[in-house]
């Protein structure tokens, strides 16, 4: 039996395996594997990081609460007057 | 809405009260565009989402159960109205571009060994590029993911949602859910890590 997994076997599971979805073995063979191999750990560490990275990434600008007034009174503004008629 | 005098607002926003509709939405107005504003990264499509999805909070709200907090409902239409608009966008940019669907060498192809490499989470490397600059990439790159990839990423790594949330709300299951992630993760990571790493100087 083959417990130590392949780089690209590693790779393609390490979501789960952030998830703690996989049988023990698996996930053992896998700790193992992380331990000894920098490219797939560095891999691990990289998908941790990436929702804060992408957030970050993506955070609305510091007009965004204005924008959204502006778009929110309008609308309201709107029913008002779709509600009087 | 979990205050005893909510109820009474809901009522009354559903008899047509828009005073008492601003009570509802006002409060978590920030958190709605927020959310709008990640999905689709442009201020007027930000705008138009928004409008889009009071319209729909508005109209729907009869059909608002109480079973969850008034904001976390209303919070899932606004993500399902940006959602929507950015798959329409997609879809609009594709017609323009379906002479040049050939090009596209890169798609499926397996990460190099070095592409995996630990990226830079050293402030001093994330500011050396624009973040507009960034934010335009990394919108660039969920356009060019599939509709199904990119759903399951924005709910996961922008929203927070859980994978049996994201489940339930797609009616798919929660390993099919995890794979998609790991997908949409692997193309995004690809696609922005030379970008992270620094551009050749
Ligand atoms: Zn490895």
């Amino acid at each position: 039996m083959n417990l130590m997994p392949s780089c690209k076997d590693v790779r393609e599971n390490l979501t789960e395996y952030m998830e703690g979805k996989l049988p023990l073995s698996r996930r053992m063979g896998i700790r193992i594997h992380l331990m000894m191999c920098k490219v797939c750990d560095g891999l691990l560490h990289t998908l941790q990081t990436l929702p804060t990275f992408a957030k970050e990434v993506l955070r609305a600008p510091a007009e965004a609460p204005a924008e959204a007034k502006e778009t929110y009174d309008r609308f309201l503004k709107n029913i008002r007057e779709t509600s009087k008629s | 809405m979990e205050t005893p005098n909510g109820t009474h607002v809901l009522e009354r926003a559903i008899n047509g009260d828009s005073d008492a509709f601003g009570a509802l939405v006002e409060p978590h107005l920030p958190m709605f565009y927020n959310a709008i504003y990640r999905i689709l990264g442009d201020r007027a499509d930000s705008q138009d989402a928004l409008q889009d999805a009071l319209m729909a909070i508005h109209r729907d709200l009869p059909k608002f159960e109480g079973r969850s907090a008034f904001s976390s409902w209303a919070y899932r239409v606004c993500i399902n109205n940006a959602l929507m608009v950015r798959r329409a966008r997609v879809r609009r940019k594709e017609d323009a571009m379906e002479d040049l669907v050939s090009q596209n060498p890169d798609e499926g192809r397996p990460m190099d060994a070095d592409a995996s490499l630990r990226w830079s989470t050293d402030p001093d490397a994330f500011n050396k590029i624009e973040h507009k600059e960034m934010r335009e990439k990394m919108m660039a790159v969920l356009d060019k993911m599939s509709d199904a990839h990119r759903v399951v990423f924005i709910l996961k790594d922008l929203e927070d949602w859980t994978t049996e949330a994201i489940a339930e709300h797609l009616e798919i299951s929660a390993s099919v859910v995890r794979q998609r992630l790991h997908r949409g993760r692997l193309f995004v990571l690809e696609r922005m890590r030379p970008f992270v790493l620094g551009r050749p100087t």
